[in-house]
């Protein structure tokens, strides 16, 4: 790989994991998730300082190309989260329609009160 | 005995006045409760305007949704039957002794009005499509649960108070009618059917659409197959 491909690459990364940092500290992201987001960041970074690694690891894994590897393995981290989002959606889904119920009914409760009080 | 009806309503503004003055026309001692599921057209305002009893749910949330709010409405105040009742009209209000009557015998916990027993002389009996679908849902429930309820898909229905409980806490928001029978059935419920009559709608547009029906059919009998599985886990344990 070229030098200025790898400066660019790992100014980006930098410029990613900044950007995890401020959105952490917007509240945009909780915190739970700033650990995957900037671990991804990391070994990325990793991967592009240290010559060799990712094809050392390739090769003894068994892989007959490195690139194999890195689809693989990207591949299943997307599907995890994709998987995780889903079950987090569904859990959300729950809640609001228990949140909508409870304050339909309490603001029936309220306006019923109101009415009595009135009369 | 204290009886609610529970009335689901989504942009219902042509049927739902007329239901309910049809309610009220039929006897005074039944109390209902519309669930204004988030309607977008006027039905807020038919509901405010005749002083309908009603709910507004701040967000539509379907009717599974909607019809939870009935029960836990009817499990707040104390009711000892609450009944399911369309508000577009398709529902025939003097059903509605025979259907509370296996409930007050205690020969069952729910009791489903259905469109297809042979008894009834149902002027609408639904079209050739929903009839051929309401066949796969019964079969796939007979073989999850051993029991054949031949209209799984009917939305008017009676439960005491114990499912009012139930129903309150947990109940199925994607398939309801269905969900709801499946697990009752399989932790151990009473359910009954009897013939009643339906209208045809009388306005507004059905829920079940005819180019969602196999989408339909296809989650349904995955819900029930899934819901007897998650059963039989608990059982052992």
């Amino acid at each position: 790989m070229q030098l200025s491909l790898k400066i660019a690459l790992i100014c980006i990364l930098i410029i990613y994991l900044f950007c995890i940092l401020k959105a952490v500290k917007r509240k945009n992201m909780r915190i739970g998730y700033l650990i995957f987001w900037s671990i991804t960041g990391i070994i990325l970074i990793i991967a592009l300082l240290v010559p060799n690694l990712v094809d050392t690891i390739s090769s003894k894994l068994g892989f007959e190309m490195t690139i194999n590897m890195i689809f693989s393995v990207a591949i299943f981290i997307i599907l995890y989260l994709i998987f995780h989002l889903t079950i987090l959606i569904s859990k959300e889904e729950n809640k609001n329609t228990l949140l909508v119920q409870e304050i339909s009914m309490l603001k029936k409760r309220v306006e019923e009160l109101e009415n009595k009080e009135e009369k | 005995m204290k009886v609610l009806l529970i009335i689901p309503a989504y942009n219902e503004q042509e049927n739902i006045k007329n239901t309910v003055k049809k309610i009220e026309e039929f006897s005074n001692e039944l109390d209902y409760i519309v669930i204004n599921d988030g309607s977008t057209d006027n039905t807020e305002k038919i509901l405010q305007k005749n002083h309908i009893h009603h709910i507004k749910l701040v967000n539509n949330l379907g009717i599974g949704g909607a019809v939870q709010t009935g029960y836990k409405y009817a499990y707040e105040n104390g009711y000892d039957i609450a009944i399911q009742f369309d508000g577009d009209g398709q529902h025939d209000v003097n059903y509605i002794p025979q259907i509370c009557e296996p409930l007050i015998n205690g020969q069952a916990d729910m009791c489903i009005g259905t469109r297809y027993l042979d008894k009834s002389e149902s002027k609408f009996q639904s079209t050739f499509m929903r009839r051929l679908g309401a066949n796969i849902i019964s079969f796939f429930i007979k073989i999850c649960t051993g029991k054949k309820i031949t209209d799984p898909t009917s939305g008017f229905r009676a439960v005491n108070k114990t499912v009012i409980e139930e129903f309150a806490k947990q109940y199925p928001t994607e398939y309801p009618e269905p969900e709801s029978t499946v697990s009752l059935l399989v932790n151990g419920y009473k359910v009954q059917e009897v013939p009643v009559s339906m209208n045809e709608r009388t306005g507004g547009v059905s829920s079940i659409r005819l180019f969602k029906t196999i989408d339909y059919m296809a989650k349904v009998v995955l819900a029930i197959i899934i819901d007897s599985i998650s059963f039989r886990k608990r059982r052992k344990k």
